[in-house]
């Protein structure tokens, strides 16, 4: 770059850095220009990354196998499970994109951390299964050498769900298969729930169950930091940018009754730096969407849902942000109506219209509840049928979802990052069949219901 | 030989005055016609050496390695089209230009006469070698291949200048029929010793010696095709044709100063493969492969006998097409996956299965399946190392098992297993590719019929 030194401005003096200058180069003084030369020297002698041109340090790396776009802990689960599962120690070279390094808005670090196995589809269940597991387990996974423990403050202290007459029987089939699949849940009636819990108002319960084993909640942000470490030390590479573009090749082909549809394939993602306008192209093979509440604009940079609708070619990503509110104190979801979630405020109207009264009616001592504190998160909530959307897009060839867990993201995690690290190294799910749970779904129609949402 | 040279030199203006439309065709086709005129040379009746005028001359040691830098010289610019596409034509030409004056140097180098004039050509081909490395690789890291190469290859020629200007000044001429005639013995002392060094170790970094092989994996790996195909089969070779020139003149020290080669080549060789059965990265394992086979064709040439020389030079030309040949199939999976990891492609046979048949030949000729030549160099060398010393051969066998089992692996991982989704929509083998791989096999197949053409002068 060359600068043009006008002679009207040596009145600033020579030690002042005009801005808009670039560091380096003919306005240092002499002990920059010194440390300047040592630097270049430093990198040209063999072992050192070469950057006598342009200092590129900042730059997430130009080639990489596996580019995760965002960095929350879906991602950070399939960049660990990918280290994990390769066959060879330094196999695949994996980068993971993160926008946001304080994670201000990412659903991990805003979540409530509970973990249940009480669902209705025995892939979810499954999934909860092993991630408590895993959670127990954490300091064998997750061990690093010379750093501390991880302490996840793990409450197992179990989820309770109440049933009236009409949902009764959905209830105890719902157990039944949480029950063969492997989780341990209790039936209990009325009677023995007011036994065991004297506080419980039961006016029209006819069925309650609870988690014996494996359910309650940890902390999701020492699972996330816990996870970053183990990563990177894994040496998996962290770069903080936003992906804005997708350069991509498409092709031309006809399915087996003739109709066109055109496959693409992604070759090289752009990822801006923050807060300017550098970009740097990295080369990838594979691209994984875990992008949570954003990844429906991930999936559109890749041409994803650009067709007539109807046809599996404009069939969208329907995962988008919804706005969940969380009090410190055991919550209630009920959703009669939808907070705006443009932003991260909390509405706190909508705590005393619409949570307090259930709240109250349940157990008489909250009727004197008042909130102490606050916050808002959001969900990346799968319009379709609430579950999440794993494995590869039909169409895209490479870009695989981890995304639209809709609210038990966190506690699926890494059953899901394992899924994914199969799907990606192995071509198939092995140890938890998740092919209910991939995109082809939302073009054929078929909704997975769960009827147990939290 | 100005036959050869002045039209590889005519190749330069035929690049830069073709119609943007016309450069690869022409280029090629022209190549193709270059690369028969060394057939000429091979009616060989004196087996000292052809003359054809003061400078220039050839013999049967280099006259197939001339034959493989010419067909490769074609074979290099049908590899380069694909990932050349997108840049703008005076690059392109650019491009071709480098390849091209290489081209130009290593023809005058393999048929040097006088021994200076080969040392200036053999350092005037790491100039374009360079530039192609650092200037059209693919990662960031090519610089530091581009410093670790040049820098390696000039550190150990050095040495090799001061060498023959004394011999020149000792002996008054440099030429190769007149140097084993009048040369002197070398006596065991210990200016004697490093001279012997000083001619050796520009080749040994070259070839590479184990110990000094680090530039070559860098240099490979991070190299764009043509130039991890002009590396690994040619380049190469510069080491180990310098070597075969030069040997004939350091008796007797050799008998004793080549004990810690041979011994670096032989362990080198179980090393290096056993390094292969551990890699990841494919062109990785190829890189690591050519320092293995190398190795033997080292050891070979130190211990001199007729035998020896035969499965040096056999197994000289027959490593450089099949490590051509692998670096080109495995660019083939690069550009379209746009990774070089193997447990990213795998299961290839069903969606390519040509390609996957080409993978077959090439992996079977690289661990040495009769009867092509790779086995009858490999063969030739393990006797003579035999009865040079009966227990190398439990090293060299070791050696040939670990090659079949890396060739297999690196086979049964890219074409076996069940593909993965994202090789779904595989751009199908171009005919440019096919062809390719045609042309680099079928040299190989056809010279097991009649290998006496590559077996040099001791046979």
């Amino acid at each position: 770059m060359i600068r043009r030194v006008l002679p009207h401005d040596l009145g600033r003096g020579l030690l002042t850095r005009r801005p808009g200058t670039r560091r380096g180069g003919f306005s240092l003084d002499w002990d920059g220009k010194v440390s300047e030369i040592k630097k270049k020297i430093k990198s040209i002698l063999p072992g050192r990354s070469c950057d006598l041109l342009q200092d590129t340090s900042h730059l997430p790396p130009e080639h990489s196998d596996v580019v995760i776009v965002g960095g929350g802990v879906l991602g950070l689960s399939v960049a660990y499970w990918l280290k994990k599962l390769e066959s060879r120690r330094g196999a695949i070279r994996v980068l993971v994109v993160e926008r946001d390094h304080t994670y201000s808005q990412a659903s991990t670090g805003l979540s409530v951390g509970g973990i249940c196995q009480q669902f209705s589809l025995p892939e979810n269940i499954q999934l909860s299964l092993f991630s408590a597991s895993f959670l127990r387990n954490i300091n064998e996974y997750l061990a690093v050498v010379d750093a501390p423990p991880l302490d996840l403050r793990f409450s197992p202290s179990g989820y309770l769900l109440l049933a009236s007459e009409k949902d009764a029987a959905a209830m105890e089939s719902n157990v039944k298969v949480q029950r063969q699949v492997g989780a341990k849940i209790s039936l209990m009636s009325p009677d023995q729930l007011r036994n065991k819990f004297p506080w419980i108002n039961t006016e029209g319960v006819a069925l309650a169950s609870y988690g014996m084993e494996d359910e309650g909640w940890f902390d999701p942000w020492c699972l996330l930091q816990g996870l970053r470490r183990k990563v990177q030390s894994l040496g998996v590479l962290f770069c903080q940018g936003e992906v804005t573009r997708f350069v991509s090749s498409s092709q031309r082909m006809l399915t087996t009754d003739d109709k066109a549809v055109v496959l693409k394939r992604i070759h090289k993602v752009h990822v801006k730096m923050d807060c300017s306008l550098e970009y740097q192209p990295v080369e990838c093979a594979i691209v994984v969407n875990a992008a949570g509440a954003w990844s429906a604009q991930i999936a559109a940079l890749a041409g994803i849902g650009e067709g007539p609708p109807g046809t599996l070619q404009g069939t969208k990503l329907p995962v988008e942000p919804r706005k969940r509110q969380c009090k410190p104190c055991p919550h209630l979801s009920l959703q009669q109506e939808e907070p705006d979630p443009a932003n991260l405020e909390v509405d706190h109207d909508f705590f005393q219209d619409n949570v307090w009264p259930h709240l109250a009616l349940r157990i008489p001592a909250f009727e004197t509840l008042k909130v102490q504190s606050a916050w808002a998160g959001y969900y990346d909530y799968n319009t379709f049928d609430q579950n999440g959307v794993v494995g590869p897009h039909p169409l895209v060839a490479n870009m695989y979802f981890a995304t639209g867990f809709s609210g038990h993201g966190l506690q699926q995690a890494p059953g899901v990052g394992r899924a994914v690290a199969e799907m990606i190294l192995k071509g198939r799910f092995q140890t938890i069949d998740l092919s209910p749970f991939l995109f082809t779904r939302f073009y054929l129609g078929e909704k997975i219901q769960e009827n147990n949402i939290i | 030989m100005l036959k050869l040279i002045i039209p590889t030199i005519m190749l330069l203006p035929l690049t830069w005055l073709s119609k943007t439309h016309m450069i690869w065709i022409n280029t090629t086709t022209h190549s193709l016609i270059i690369s028969s005129i060394p057939l000429l040379f091979l009616n060989q009746t004196n087996s000292n050496l052809y003359s054809y005028s003061l400078l220039f001359s050839s013999d049967p040691l280099s006259t197939p390695l001339l034959m493989l830098t010419t067909w490769l010289l074609p074979l290099m610019i049908m590899a380069s089209q694909h990932h050349l596409s997108n840049e703008p034509p005076s690059r392109k030409k650019l491009y071709l230009t480098m390849l091209i004056s290489l081209q130009i140097s290593l023809i005058m180098t393999f048929t040097a006469t006088e021994l200076i004039m080969f040392y200036i050509l053999f350092e005037t081909t790491l100039i374009p070698t360079l530039v192609i490395i650092t200037r059209w690789g693919n990662q960031p890291e090519r610089l530091n291949a581009g410093t670790y190469f040049l820098f390696y290859t000039l550190v150990g020629s050095l040495p090799l200048l001061i060498a023959l200007i004394h011999t020149y000044n000792t002996l008054g001429s440099l030429n190769i029929v007149l140097l084993t005639l009048t040369a002197r013995e070398l006596t065991d002392s210990w200016s004697n010793s490093l001279m012997w060094l000083a001619y050796t170790m520009a080749f040994m970094v070259k070839m590479p010696l184990y110990g000094l092989h680090l530039w070559l994996p860098k240099a490979h790996v991070e190299a764009p095709i043509a130039g991890s195909m002009v590396l690994a089969a040619v380049l190469l070779k510069l080491g180990g044709y310098g070597m075969m020139r030069l040997i004939p003149i350091l008796n007797p020290l050799t008998k004793h100063m080549a004990y810690p080669f041979i011994m670096l080549s032989l362990w080198g060789m179980i090393m290096t493969s056993s390094i292969c059965l551990r890699q990841t990265d494919l062109k990785s394992l190829i890189a690591y492969s050519s320092v293995s086979h190398m190795a033997l064709v080292v050891a070979a040439i130190l211990i001199q006998t007729p035998w020896s020389f035969t499965g040096a030079t056999t197994l000289m030309i027959a490593h450089g097409l099949t490590s051509s040949l692998l670096f080109c199939l495995a660019n083939s999976n690069y550009e379209r996956t746009h990774s070089r990891i193997m447990i990213l492609s795998q299961g290839l046979q069903t969606l390519l299965p040509l390609m996957a048949l080409w993978w077959l030949l090439a992996s079977l000729t690289n661990l040495a399946l009769p009867p092509t030549i790779n086995l009858l160099g490999e063969l030739s060398v393990l006797m003579a190392m035999f009865s040079w010393s009966n227990i190398t051969i439990l090293l060299t066998g070791l050696n040939m098992l670990i090659t079949t089992l890396y060739s297999l692996y690196m086979f049964t991982t890219t074409q076996r297993g069940t593909p993965t989704h994202h090789t779904n929509n595989m751009k199908p083998s171009f005919t440019r590719e096919n062809t390719l791989m045609l042309m680099h096999l079928s040299p190989i197949l056809l010279l097991s019929l009649n290998p006496s053409i590559i077996a040099g002068f001791a046979y």
